[in-house]
């Protein structure tokens, strides 16, 4: 896989977005319209304790992905009330058209006492083109189960065949680590079926081998059809001091499949890599990989988990 | 209905000098028959911590098959350790219904976590003895049963039962966390599930038991067996806020059904309620109904949920 850079194409603080949203674009994932391309993504707000709110917003671009025609300014997908699991952020949402409806898969958050907060898949549809989503239910779809024991997150879903397919990641253990001042999670791919989009399967295993250590974080698989092969794109990192030191922050995995469900990880085939210098130049996180017209591009925050906004790049051909 | 003739307590921590994670609750028993004793499952509590919380843990009383009254074993330590950090079950394991399946034992358990905005949440886990219930190891470190679109947190007080080789499992589910004075309280009400191998579950989605308190009525401990050709539920039902006020706390309600499925509920066919004074004077809740050399029993649990402990009371008669 060979990438073109085309920059950064988006920085939340150049516009005024709902729900007092001041900073951070994160995990733009895309919907591909008729002329235009709907990119959804994550922007914060500080509640009044000093922590942050995570909440979804759109921009739309021209297809050239050059000119914004505009920002969403009401609420998307309004955030969980007292004790949901969603009640303290929605932070990715991955958009599925599925026949007329647009599925939304969010990741919805919940603060806790001992660890940070736990997070678990919720599902919300839209009748109005995306404009805006109603929850099925109060609760998730997907959450912690037998083997999967907290933090089931990250779904990307991919409709093939009238099966739902859906890769995610799950808390595997909260660790202690002496250059960190509270426990750090650890997480990895897995990978769910659903006839329905609502009920699904799946059998709690680790689905991409690591590379780094037994404590790799795994995050935000995103997959896509080219040639006769699936291909998968996700970011992991080490488990402590991924903030600060750059060689421990996220970077870009990819791995390759037949069948959906067994991949090989081929990283070193992945193609993108952090600049020199500039706003990827110490992390690359959170792709989103799609098709618009005749292209495949891949939406992703760089530095600081983006906190100034995503970029894009093109594959070539 | 059923007429119950109370025996009295069995058992109350506070009289003992118990280990340190014993000192005061008896919640929730749960019994299984031996050849010579009954053990009896409860969850029990240290003394709580400077913020005022409680840790609970699981454990047993053996009794005397042919006299209850008389203990004859008290178990040292809890039989179930505690969830790893994070974990649903991180910060106790409360109630517990266990059950026989061949030459093993299982709970099912209520496992607890703290969160931020509302004190609490909890998730149902299953563990498994090969020891009679010395001690259990849990099959996953997550629930075996947990949340889903309608039932979005708070799921708790299980009870298992098998009829028919298929398992079920009743169990109480939070719909809303009201807000109050003090803390935000959930309302939860009864459900089911059911299951071939006691690890796979389909919920039935619907509240089984109509309110009669208030909208927000809080139900638990659905406890079922099958008598004289019908099915019938005891459980604890009290109102959302200030339970701990006269008249508003737990007592046992009672439902019958020919399917398990469609409930009549009949809180008057339970013919258990408040004694006039003593143990459980206030309040009696977390029913648990077992036949044993053909007579029916019911063991629960007194005043302030159990924390004087629980007793037992004998079927008198039903019609």
């Amino acid at each position: 896989m060979k990438w073109k850079k085309l920059g950064k194409i988006f920085d939340p603080r150049d516009y005024k977005l709902a729900n007092n949203c001041v900073e951070f674009a994160q995990s733009p994932q895309a919907l591909v319209c008729e002329d235009y391309v709907r990119i959804y993504f994550s922007s914060r707000e500080k509640d009044k304790t000093g922590k942050y709110l995570s909440h979804v917003s759109y921009v739309d671009f021209e297809k050239n992905f050059k000119k914004v025609k505009g920002v969403s300014d009401k609420t998307v997908i309004p955030l969980g009330g007292l004790g949901c699991f969603d009640e303290h952020g929605i932070f990715p949402m991955n958009v599925v058209r599925d026949k007329n409806r647009i599925l939304a898969y969010t990741t919805g958050w919940n603060r806790k006492i001992s660890v940070s907060a736990d997070a678990s898949i919720g599902l919300a549809i839209s009748g109005d083109n995306g404009v805006s989503f109603n929850k099925v239910g109060t609760g998730p779809v997907l959450t912690a189960s037998l083997h999967e024991p907290f933090l089931v997150c990250d779904a990307f879903v991919k409709i093939v065949e009238s099966t739902y397919h859906m890769w995610y990641i799950y808390g595997t253990k909260w660790i202690n680590d002496s250059e960190e001042s509270e426990p750090q999670r650890v997480y990895k791919i897995a990978y769910a079926r659903s006839n329905d989009g609502v009920i699904w399967n799946r059998d709690g295993k680790q689905i991409i081998a690591d590379v780094l250590d037994e404590n790799e974080c795994q995050a935000l698989p995103t997959v896509i059809q080219s040639g006769d092969k699936y291909h998968m794109f996700f970011c992991y990192r080490y488990a402590s001091g991924f903030r600060k030191i750059k060689e421990r922050g996220y970077r870009i995995g990819y791995a390759i499949s037949e069948d959906l469900a067994n991949w090989t990880r081929e990283d070193a085939n992945g193609g993108l890599h952090v600049s020199q210098d500039g706003w990827d130049s110490d992390m690359l996180c959170y792709p989103n990989v799609f098709n618009c017209d005749d292209n495949i591009y891949m939406l992703y925050n760089g530095n600081e988990f983006g906190r100034f906004g995503f970029g894009l790049a093109v594959l070539e051909k | 209905m059923f007429k119950w003739e109370k025996l009295g307590i069995i058992f109350n921590p506070l009289q003992l000098n118990g280990e340190s994670w014993m000192k005061e609750y008896a919640q929730a028993p749960s019994a299984v028959i031996f050849e010579n004793h009954v053990r009896v499952f409860f969850s029990s509590r240290g003394l709580p911590d400077e913020k005022g919380q409680y840790i609970s843990r699981l454990g047993y009383i053996d009794l005397k098959r042919d006299n209850l009254f008389e203990i004859v074993k008290i178990c040292r330590s809890p039989v179930l350790s505690l969830g790893e950090t994070g974990t649903f079950d991180e910060f106790g394991t409360n109630p517990a219904s266990v059950i026989k399946t061949g030459d093993e034992l299982r709970v099912y358990y209520a496992g607890w976590t703290r969160c931020e905005s509302v004190p609490f949440n909890a998730a149902i886990g299953v563990g498994v003895s090969a020891d009679n219930g010395e001690t259990f190891i849990r099959l996953g470190k997550g629930p075996v049963l947990s949340y889903s679109p309608d039932e979005p947190f708070v799921l708790g007080s299980p009870k298992v039962r098998m009829f028919n080789k298929r398992w079920y499992l009743w169990y109480s589910s939070g719909k809303e966390w009201m807000k109050s004075d003090t803390r935000p309280e959930p309302v939860y009400k009864i459900r089911m599930a059911y299951s071939t191998d006691g690890i796979q579950w389909t919920k039935v989605g619907k509240d089984l038991i109509e309110d009669i308190l208030e909208k927000n009525e809080c139900q638990a401990s659905p406890d079922v067996f099958f008598f004289n050709g019908k099915y019938h539920m005891f459980f604890s039902f009290r109102y959302n806020l200030n339970f701990r006020e006269e008249n508003k706390g737990y007592r046992i309600g009672y439902a019958y059904s020919d399917d398990l499925l469609n409930w009549v509920r009949d809180d008057a066919g339970a013919g258990i309620s408040a004694s006039e004074e003593g143990w459980d004077s206030e309040s009696v809740s977390y029913p648990y109904v077992f036949e044993l050399d053909n007579k029916v029993y019911m063991l629960y649990q007194g005043n302030e949920i159990g924390k004087y402990g629980f007793g037992l009371a004998q079927l008198d008669s039903y019609n």
